[in-house]
Protein backbone atom coordinates (compact mmCIF):
# COMPACT_ATOMS: atom_id res chain seq x y z
CA UNK A 1 0.00 0.00 0.00
CA UNK A 2 1.57 3.27 -1.13
CA UNK A 3 1.94 6.04 1.42
CA UNK A 4 -0.30 9.03 0.80
CA UNK A 5 1.36 12.40 0.23
CA UNK A 6 -0.13 15.84 0.78
CA UNK A 7 1.64 18.64 -1.11
CA UNK A 8 1.03 22.09 0.34
CA UNK A 9 1.62 24.74 -2.30
CA UNK A 10 1.85 28.24 -0.85
CA UNK A 11 3.59 30.35 -3.49
CA UNK A 12 2.01 32.69 -6.05
CA UNK A 13 2.13 31.39 -9.63
CA UNK A 14 4.46 33.63 -11.64
CA UNK A 15 7.20 35.02 -9.37
CA UNK A 16 9.40 31.97 -8.90
CA UNK A 17 9.79 28.26 -9.49
CA UNK A 18 8.07 27.05 -6.29
CA UNK A 19 4.52 26.83 -7.60
CA UNK A 20 5.65 24.88 -10.66
CA UNK A 21 7.87 22.60 -8.59
CA UNK A 22 5.03 21.70 -6.25
CA UNK A 23 2.86 20.96 -9.25
CA UNK A 24 5.58 18.84 -10.86
CA UNK A 25 5.81 16.71 -7.72
CA UNK A 26 2.05 16.21 -7.78
CA UNK A 27 1.99 15.27 -11.47
CA UNK A 28 4.94 12.91 -11.12
CA UNK A 29 3.37 11.22 -8.11
CA UNK A 30 0.06 10.98 -9.90
CA UNK A 31 1.70 9.38 -12.93
CA UNK A 32 3.00 6.64 -10.61
CA UNK A 33 -0.47 6.15 -9.10
CA UNK A 34 0.58 7.43 -5.69
CA UNK A 35 -2.28 8.72 -3.53
CA UNK A 36 -1.58 12.45 -3.78
CA UNK A 37 -3.46 15.40 -2.36
CA UNK A 38 -2.73 19.03 -3.09
CA UNK A 39 -3.55 21.91 -0.78
CA UNK A 40 -3.37 25.54 -1.92
CA UNK A 41 -2.48 27.73 1.06
CA UNK A 42 -1.49 31.40 1.53
CA UNK A 43 -0.39 32.90 -1.83
CA UNK A 44 -0.77 29.43 -3.33
CA UNK A 45 -4.50 30.08 -3.78
CA UNK A 46 -3.58 32.76 -6.34
CA UNK A 47 -2.75 29.89 -8.71
CA UNK A 48 -6.49 29.19 -8.85
CA UNK A 49 -7.50 32.73 -9.85
CA UNK A 50 -9.57 33.05 -13.04
CA UNK A 51 -8.52 34.66 -16.35
CA UNK A 52 -4.76 34.56 -15.89
CA UNK A 53 -2.86 35.35 -19.12
CA UNK A 54 0.88 34.93 -18.43
CA UNK A 55 1.85 34.87 -22.13
CA UNK A 56 3.83 38.11 -22.02
CA UNK A 57 5.93 36.78 -19.13
CA UNK A 58 7.33 34.09 -21.42
CA UNK A 59 6.68 31.40 -18.86
CA UNK A 60 4.97 28.12 -19.43
CA UNK A 61 1.33 28.28 -18.49
CA UNK A 62 0.90 26.81 -15.04
CA UNK A 63 -2.84 26.68 -15.69
CA UNK A 64 -2.44 23.91 -18.24
CA UNK A 65 -0.59 21.79 -15.66
CA UNK A 66 -3.20 22.55 -13.03
CA UNK A 67 -5.93 21.40 -15.41
CA UNK A 68 -3.93 18.22 -16.01
CA UNK A 69 -3.97 17.18 -12.34
CA UNK A 70 -7.20 15.13 -12.57
CA UNK A 71 -5.90 13.45 -15.76
CA UNK A 72 -2.89 12.28 -13.74
CA UNK A 73 -5.12 10.93 -11.01
CA UNK A 74 -4.62 13.85 -8.64
CA UNK A 75 -8.23 14.61 -7.81
CA UNK A 76 -7.93 15.55 -4.15
CA UNK A 77 -7.53 19.32 -4.42
CA UNK A 78 -8.09 21.63 -1.47
CA UNK A 79 -7.88 25.37 -0.83
CA UNK A 80 -7.76 27.34 2.40
CA UNK A 81 -10.95 29.36 2.95
CA UNK A 82 -8.99 31.92 4.94
CA UNK A 83 -6.34 32.36 2.24
CA UNK A 84 -9.04 32.80 -0.43
CA UNK A 85 -10.92 35.29 1.73
CA UNK A 86 -7.78 37.34 2.48
CA UNK A 87 -6.98 37.63 -1.23
CA UNK A 88 -10.46 38.52 -2.43
CA UNK A 89 -10.96 35.18 -4.15
CA UNK A 90 -13.71 33.77 -1.94
CA UNK A 91 -16.53 34.52 -4.37
CA UNK A 92 -14.55 34.00 -7.58
CA UNK A 93 -14.72 31.03 -9.91
CA UNK A 94 -11.65 28.84 -9.50
CA UNK A 95 -9.89 26.47 -11.87
CA UNK A 96 -9.40 23.71 -11.21
CA UNK A 97 -12.18 23.29 -8.67
CA UNK A 98 -10.78 22.71 -5.19
CA UNK A 99 -12.59 21.85 -2.01
CA UNK A 100 -12.55 24.88 0.28
CA UNK A 101 -11.68 24.09 3.90
CA UNK A 102 -11.46 26.14 7.08
CA UNK A 103 -8.44 26.01 9.41
CA UNK A 104 -9.79 23.19 11.60
CA UNK A 105 -10.54 21.08 8.52
CA UNK A 106 -7.00 21.74 7.22
CA UNK A 107 -5.53 20.44 10.48
CA UNK A 108 -7.61 17.28 10.09
CA UNK A 109 -6.56 17.02 6.43
CA UNK A 110 -2.84 17.10 7.29
CA UNK A 111 -3.47 14.53 9.99
CA UNK A 112 -5.05 12.17 7.47
CA UNK A 113 -2.05 11.94 5.13
CA UNK A 114 1.00 9.74 5.73
CA UNK A 115 3.48 12.34 4.49
CA UNK A 116 3.36 16.10 4.01
CA UNK A 117 5.62 18.57 2.22
CA UNK A 118 5.22 22.34 2.07
CA UNK A 119 6.68 24.26 -0.86
CA UNK B 1 -0.66 10.89 13.35
CA UNK B 2 1.15 13.75 15.05
CA UNK B 3 3.22 15.98 12.79
CA UNK B 4 6.51 17.71 13.50
CA UNK B 5 6.43 21.02 11.62
CA UNK B 6 9.89 22.36 10.75
CA UNK B 7 10.35 26.07 10.02
CA UNK B 8 13.60 27.67 8.85
CA UNK B 9 12.65 31.15 7.57
CA UNK B 10 12.55 34.41 9.51
CA UNK B 11 9.04 35.01 10.88
CA UNK B 12 9.43 38.75 10.32
CA UNK B 13 9.65 38.64 6.53
CA UNK B 14 7.42 35.71 5.86
CA UNK B 15 4.04 34.23 6.79
CA UNK B 16 5.07 30.59 7.29
CA UNK B 17 5.00 30.82 11.08
CA UNK B 18 1.54 32.37 11.30
CA UNK B 19 0.11 29.91 8.77
CA UNK B 20 1.75 27.00 10.54
CA UNK B 21 0.40 28.07 13.94
CA UNK B 22 -3.14 28.03 12.53
CA UNK B 23 -2.73 24.48 11.23
CA UNK B 24 -1.12 22.86 14.28
CA UNK B 25 -3.16 20.04 15.74
CA UNK B 26 -3.15 18.78 19.32
CA UNK B 27 -0.02 16.70 19.91
CA UNK B 28 1.86 18.22 16.99
CA UNK B 29 5.36 19.61 17.43
CA UNK B 30 7.07 22.71 16.08
CA UNK B 31 10.81 22.87 15.50
CA UNK B 32 12.57 26.16 14.72
CA UNK B 33 15.82 26.08 12.80
CA UNK B 34 17.89 28.66 10.95
CA UNK B 35 16.33 32.12 10.87
CA UNK B 36 13.05 30.73 12.24
CA UNK B 37 14.62 30.84 15.72
CA UNK B 38 14.22 34.65 15.54
CA UNK B 39 10.60 33.93 16.48
CA UNK B 40 11.91 33.48 20.05
CA UNK B 41 13.17 37.09 20.14
CA UNK B 42 11.75 38.49 23.42
CA UNK B 43 9.26 41.33 23.11
CA UNK B 44 7.93 40.36 19.69
CA UNK B 45 4.43 39.33 18.64
CA UNK B 46 5.92 36.12 17.26
CA UNK B 47 7.43 35.20 20.63
CA UNK B 48 4.13 35.96 22.30
CA UNK B 49 2.26 33.74 19.83
CA UNK B 50 4.64 30.87 20.61
CA UNK B 51 4.29 31.40 24.37
CA UNK B 52 0.50 31.21 23.99
CA UNK B 53 0.44 27.92 22.11
CA UNK B 54 -1.55 25.13 23.83
CA UNK B 55 0.60 23.14 26.24
CA UNK B 56 0.06 19.95 24.22
CA UNK B 57 2.15 21.34 21.36
CA UNK B 58 5.86 20.79 21.90
CA UNK B 59 8.21 23.58 20.82
CA UNK B 60 11.86 22.98 19.92
CA UNK B 61 14.68 25.17 18.63
CA UNK B 62 18.08 24.16 17.33
CA UNK B 63 20.65 25.18 19.94
CA UNK B 64 23.40 26.14 17.52
CA UNK B 65 21.08 28.41 15.54
CA UNK B 66 19.99 30.07 18.79
CA UNK B 67 23.51 30.69 20.03
CA UNK B 68 24.71 31.89 16.63
CA UNK B 69 22.05 34.60 16.83
CA UNK B 70 22.56 35.49 20.50
CA UNK B 71 19.19 34.08 21.50
CA UNK B 72 18.19 31.83 24.40
CA UNK B 73 15.55 29.13 24.38
CA UNK B 74 12.38 30.42 26.07
CA UNK B 75 10.82 28.57 29.02
CA UNK B 76 8.32 27.30 26.45
CA UNK B 77 10.96 26.09 23.96
CA UNK B 78 13.36 23.21 24.39
CA UNK B 79 16.80 23.67 22.78
CA UNK B 80 17.90 20.58 20.84
CA UNK B 81 21.03 19.54 18.99
CA UNK B 82 21.14 17.68 15.67
CA UNK B 83 21.06 14.15 17.16
CA UNK B 84 17.94 15.17 19.08
CA UNK B 85 16.50 16.66 15.87
CA UNK B 86 16.92 13.24 14.24
CA UNK B 87 15.35 11.55 17.24
CA UNK B 88 12.37 13.93 17.07
CA UNK B 89 11.95 13.24 13.36
CA UNK B 90 11.58 9.57 14.20
CA UNK B 91 9.33 10.13 17.21
CA UNK B 92 6.65 12.00 15.24
CA UNK B 93 4.57 10.13 12.68
CA UNK B 94 5.64 12.56 9.97
CA UNK B 95 7.67 15.70 9.39
CA UNK B 96 6.31 18.67 7.46
CA UNK B 97 9.15 20.92 6.30
CA UNK B 98 7.95 24.38 5.34
CA UNK B 99 10.42 24.89 2.47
Amino acid sequence: MSKSLLIISRQAPWAGPSAREALDIALAGGAFDLPIGMLFLDDGVLQLAPAQRPGALQQKDLGANLQALPLFGVESLYASARSLQERGLAGQPRTPAAEVLDDAALTALIDRYDQVITL
Amino acid sequence: MATLHVLSHSPFSDSRLSSCLRLLGPGDGLLLSGDAVYALQPGTAQRQALDLMPAGIALFALAEDLSARGLDASPRAQAVDYPEFVELSCRFAKVNSWL
